[in-house]
């Protein structure tokens, strides 16, 4: 009853890989996001969005976790954004300053336009 | 800054709930549930009840952690106190760690942050931004006392 759930599932949508968090991002999630990320760099990604499904609980540890991917994601030259957050998760991020390092959507269809542009974006700079 | 200790509650007993929770993390929820349960009888909007869960899980996830040192046989007491002006909560641990106060007064920087081994921190100051008053000081049990006030906007 009182112990953290969190489902971390991961999946690819027009060369984007979404890593799907339901449940709670707390301390307990370490393991699961950093194990997906990891996978998900493995596998060659370059655009990624951490979807949150209903996370109605994300804490200060949480947060510490994502800027951990954020530091990996700036090493490996990645591109993040962060999706479905309610507004007040929103709101938390943009304070610490999250949003300076990823983007952040409130669905992840929004994100997955904008990885899509800077997708295209890297196809024309590169041509 | 007004002080909140002059922000007494109206002499309503059934305004004061007073929880007594295991040093275990997860328990936290039980204080941020009672805390929005509470703030959402009192008139608050959801944006204040969110930042308030936020505020409170924060401090008695500081107290499970740091205060008790997830030691099981400790208690964190959480004493939730309505007034007319707004909610009071007091989170004490028994102080097998006493707070750094230097901790209270620091404001984490993300690009220190991001090169920094230690990506935490944000729990005290967090608190700080979402709440009207916050005051640190040490519990009748010796252990570290957090009180954090909102207001109720009229």
């Amino acid at each position: 009853m009182i112990d953290d759930e969190l489902k971390v599932t991961t999946r690819q949508r027009d060369g984007i890989w979404i890593i799907d968090l339901e449940g709670d991002v707390t301390t307990f999630a370490e393991e699961a996001i950093t194990g997906a990320y990891e996978g998900v760099t493995k596998e060659g990604a370059k655009y990624i969005i951490i979807n949150s499904r209903q996370s109605d609980y994300i804490n200060s540890a949480g947060i510490a976790i994502l800027i951990g991917v954020v530091t990996e994601v700036n090493r490996q030259a990645q591109k993040l954004a962060i999706s479905g957050l309610s507004p007040h998760f929103q709101k938390i991020f943009r304070m610490v300053g999250l949003a300076q390092y990823a983007d952040i959507f409130a669905t992840e269809e929004e994100a997955i336009a904008a990885m899509q542009r800077h997708q295209q974006a890297a196809v024309e700079s590169a041509q | 800054m007004s002080n909140p200790q002059h922000m007494a509650p109206s002499g309503d007993e059934e305004r004061v709930i007073e929880l007594h929770l295991p040093s275990r993390l997860g328990y936290e929820k039980v204080a941020m549930d009672t805390a929005s349960a509470m703030a959402k009888r009192m008139g608050f909007s959801h944006d204040r009840v969110e930042s308030l869960r936020t505020a409170v899980s924060e401090a008695v996830t500081n107290a499970i952690e740091h205060g008790n040192q997830h030691d099981s046989a400790m208690k964190v007491v959480v004493v939730f106190t309505g007034s007319d002006d707004g909610l009071i909560v007091d989170v004490a641990d028994q102080g097998r760690k006493l707070l750094d106060h230097t901790i209270t007064e620091r404001t984490p920087d993300i690009h220190q942050v991001l090169h920094s081994d230690d990506k935490g921190g944000w729990g005290i100051w967090l608190i700080k931004e979402l709440m009207d008053e916050v005051q640190f000081s040490v519990a009748p049990s010796g252990g570290n006392k957090l009180r954090m006030v909102i207001h109720l906007d009229r």
